[in-house]
């Protein structure tokens, strides 16, 4: 079966199911759906298209994984935030491609829902999950990084329409995206966090330019977007002038907690196809008998089981309806850290291989080399760690800064 | 969070045994016992029958982690998890125990052999990391891999008594031909059993004590003056407290797990395991933000690190941390040819 021709039930293959039964459901689906040769950990692997990507992620919204929490009436499930962990687990528990628009339904989609307008939650949630609209975030700029707060990306109203120019960076999916969530300045510099605005820029509107940069896994994901003079109209702009970017942090802090909630139990799945592989190879599994070896990979699973634990009670916050404050840094700065540490440890482990690498080690390699130097983003990508440092002992710990 | 259905959580524990713990402060090991029991801490977990409250394990959590964090001199969790153990074949015993009348410990390393001399047992061994013993009655010893006696502590020579936990001395213990009654050896199991929720109630344990130095690092940092600001004016020292704040966090997430209704061993192995690492971090680098003062008999951040030393010793955990790794590498099959 390609990804192309999957077939499912429409809408809501997990029908009316809950708990236990969704949970057996929603794998069952997994299973049965995703193809051989999108698992990582499988020998006839091959990294899907932007199409089959496209088309698989819009196959698994149609079985009712994606868009679990957000409302049908704009293309979502209405399911609650305790399914979208359950449908999660069982998604990381499979190593299945990330998504191709994991910025429209894990950031646009939130923030639109949290700031949008009626006929933009109409207009633009259904495309997000159907996959007919892929988004790209546009927040970082050469002068701006981790500083978001210096960006100097300019809006300005003319009559009826908004005018944009600038230049992002570090823009990951640009080239292959619809829309770009923008942040950009209507004030002046000098008022900082005030005056930001979030726009719904279409990409394919006169001006806007794209270049790939090739980054660290050869890969030319990331990409700079140029922006010249691009007209954007009212509809397009998200929440109001200056209380956009307040409310975008707000859901941005929930996010941090809880985007791509199966990251722990893909983790897992990471630990347990090293494990495996390595049984395979007799002078890896003579290491894996070593005190050393399963004292430092039972490190990770501690790691993991800690990731679970941020994940989870978070949940339960949220479903308790309290505040999570910025406990996604803690989160955030945890897994980030963890899964080098895990990746680095993938890397000598199968580096100890005997020769002729068995088939097993062979697919390890190659999905762990992906896996170390794609780790090496994540402590930079979503505040560095060293912003996750600085917003703990900020906003946690409260600790005085002055004199 | 664990709930029960009159309403009564965990957190609900954790003011009442502070008070409790406070409380303590200058009395005698058998006065405290008493004054706990009167509270009602003994029991957290015991069975009505025995006068507890029948709570499950996650309502001593609080209990243990207030009174690390109060650095209780009487052995709390030993006589938590006693009281347990001996409700089935020793109902009236672990009454006492509960009720605070009578006086225990475990020696959690070591294990001593049991032969049967007539109708008596004959215990032989070695046996340590018995916290007060000098002070109680009562001990229990492992027996053989995962079987346990109870012992008085009268008919026992103790090697050695001292370590790192000044409030709570740990001893060295002989058994050189001890008979005690066929009824004092408890069933096969006991032992493990004791074991696992022991790996919880000893995160616990260094979550107390870790958050109480954080607490105090926190306070000192942002007091102390240096170089014309607050030490915490300094980034390398918010970032370091930040780091242990994630380690504080870590440690709470896994004593969390721990406590789920699906978890087992894993989880309580992975429990303890992340409170000794962040417990070491978070208590060694309150000395270091002390500086000077860090170091000094007046600053009680080194009773903190004696005690979350001593826990990570008395729960072998590197030992716990191999095991873990051993016996999740076991349950994975090698990949497909």
């Amino acid at each position: 079966m390609t990804a192309m021709n999957i077939q499912v039930q429409s809408s809501a293959a997990m029908g009316s199911l809950s708990g236990e039964a969704y949970r057996q459901a929603a794998r069952s689906w997994l299973v049965a759906n995703l193809p051989e040769r999108f698992r990582s950990d499988s020998a006839a692997f091959v990294s899907p298209t932007l199409d089959e990507s496209i088309a698989w992620e819009a196959a698994l919204h149609r079985a009712g994984l994606a868009g679990i929490t957000w409302p049908t009436v704009y293309g979502g499930h209405g399911r609650t935030l305790r399914e979208h962990l359950i449908a999660n687990q069982e998604i990381g528990a499979l190593a299945m491609p990330e998504s191709a628009n994991s910025i429209g339904k894990e950031l646009a989609g939130p923030i639109i829902l949290a700031i949008g307008t009626e006929a933009q939650k109409l207009r633009f949630l259904p495309c997000i999950l159907d996959m007919t609209n892929v988004w790209c975030q546009g927040f970082s700029e050469p002068e701006a990084g981790s500083d978001l707060a210096g960006l100097r990306t300019r809006a300005v109203r003319d009559g009826d329409v908004w005018r944009i120019n600038g230049q992002k960076i570090w823009t990951s999916g640009a080239y292959r995206a619809q829309r770009c969530l923008l942040l950009a300045r209507t004030g002046p510099l000098e008022d900082r966090h005030r005056g930001l605005a979030l726009f719904a820029v279409p990409l394919n509107a006169p001006g806007v330019r794209v270049r790939t940069i090739k980054s660290i896994d050869g890969k030319d994901n990331f990409c700079e977007v140029f922006f010249d003079n691009v007209e954007v109209s009212q509809d397009d702009a998200l929440g109001a002038p200056d209380e956009g970017w307040a409310a975008a942090i707000r859901v941005l802090a929930i996010e941090r907690a809880t985007n791509r909630m199966y990251r722990a139990w893909r983790f897992e799945n990471e630990l347990r196809h090293l494990i495996a592989a390595c049984k395979t190879d007799p002078a890896l599994e003579s290491l894996l008998r070593e005190r050393h070896y399963a004292s430092r990979l039972a490190e990770t699973l501690v790691d993991i089981d800690v990731l679970k634990g941020h994940v989870e009670t978070a949940v339960d916050a949220l479903v308790a309806g309290e505040s999570i404050g910025s406990r996604g840094s803690l989160a955030k700065l945890h897994w980030s850290e963890a899964h080098q540490r895990f990746a680095a440890l993938a890397m000598e482990l199968l580096a100890k291989a005997s020769l002729p690498l068995t088939p097993a080690v062979r697919v390890a390699r190659r999905r762990f080399e992906n896996v170390y130097l794609g780790s090496r983003a994540e402590t930079i990508y979503a505040g560095t760690t060293e912003i996750q440092l600085g917003i703990i002992a900020d906003r946690i710990l409260e600790l005085a800064k002055g004199k | 969070m664990t709930t029960i259905d009159d309403g009564l959580s965990p957190a609900d524990f954790a003011a009442t045994a502070a008070r409790a713990v406070a409380a303590c402060k200058d009395l005698s090991v058998a006065e405290q016992g008493a004054l706990l029991a009167g509270d009602g801490l003994l029991g957290v977990i015991a069975a009505e029958d025995a006068g507890g409250l029948d709570l499950p394990l996650s309502f001593a959590v609080p209990v243990v982690a207030a009174a690390s964090a109060g650095l209780l001199a009487f052995p709390l969790m030993e006589h938590l998890l006693l009281a347990r153990a001996l409700q089935r074949h020793h109902l009236p015993l672990a009454k006492a125990i509960v009720a605070g009348e009578r006086m225990g410990s475990i020696a959690w390393a070591g294990a001593v052999t049991a032969k049967q001399q007539g109708d008596r047992i004959v215990l032989n061994g070695w046996v340590a990391r018995a916290p007060c013993v000098s002070d109680v009655g009562l001990m229990l010893v492992r027996v053989g891999e995962s079987g346990a006696a109870l012992v008085p502590t009268v008919d026992v020579r103790v090697d050695e008594s001292g370590g790192l936990d000044l409030a709570q001395p740990e001893s060295s213990i002989e058994l050189n031909g001890v008979g005690i009654a066929a009824s004092s050896v408890l069933p096969e199991g006991t032992w493990s059993a004791l074991e696992a929720d022991a790996l919880v109630l000893r995160a616990a344990a260094i979550l107390g004590s870790a958050e109480t130095c954080l607490a105090l690092a926190q306070e000192h940092v942002s007091t102390r003056r240096q170089f014309g600001h607050a030490l915490s004016w300094n980034q390398s020292i918010r970032h370091t407290l930040a780091r242990h704040k994630l380690g504080l966090e870590g440690i709470r997430q896994a004593i969390a797990r721990a406590l789920f209704s699906e978890a087992g061993l894993r989880e309580r192995r992975a429990a303890f395991v992340a409170a000794s690492t962040y417990g070491v971090a978070i208590s060694e680098g309150a000395v270091q933000m002390h500086g000077g003062m860090g170091f000094t008999w007046d600053v009680p951040v080194h009773r903190h690190v004696r005690r979350i030393r001593t826990l990570q010793a008395q729960g072998d955990a590197s030992g716990v941390l191999a095991a873990l790794g051993h016996d999740y590498i076991a349950s994975v099959a090698p990949a497909a040819a």
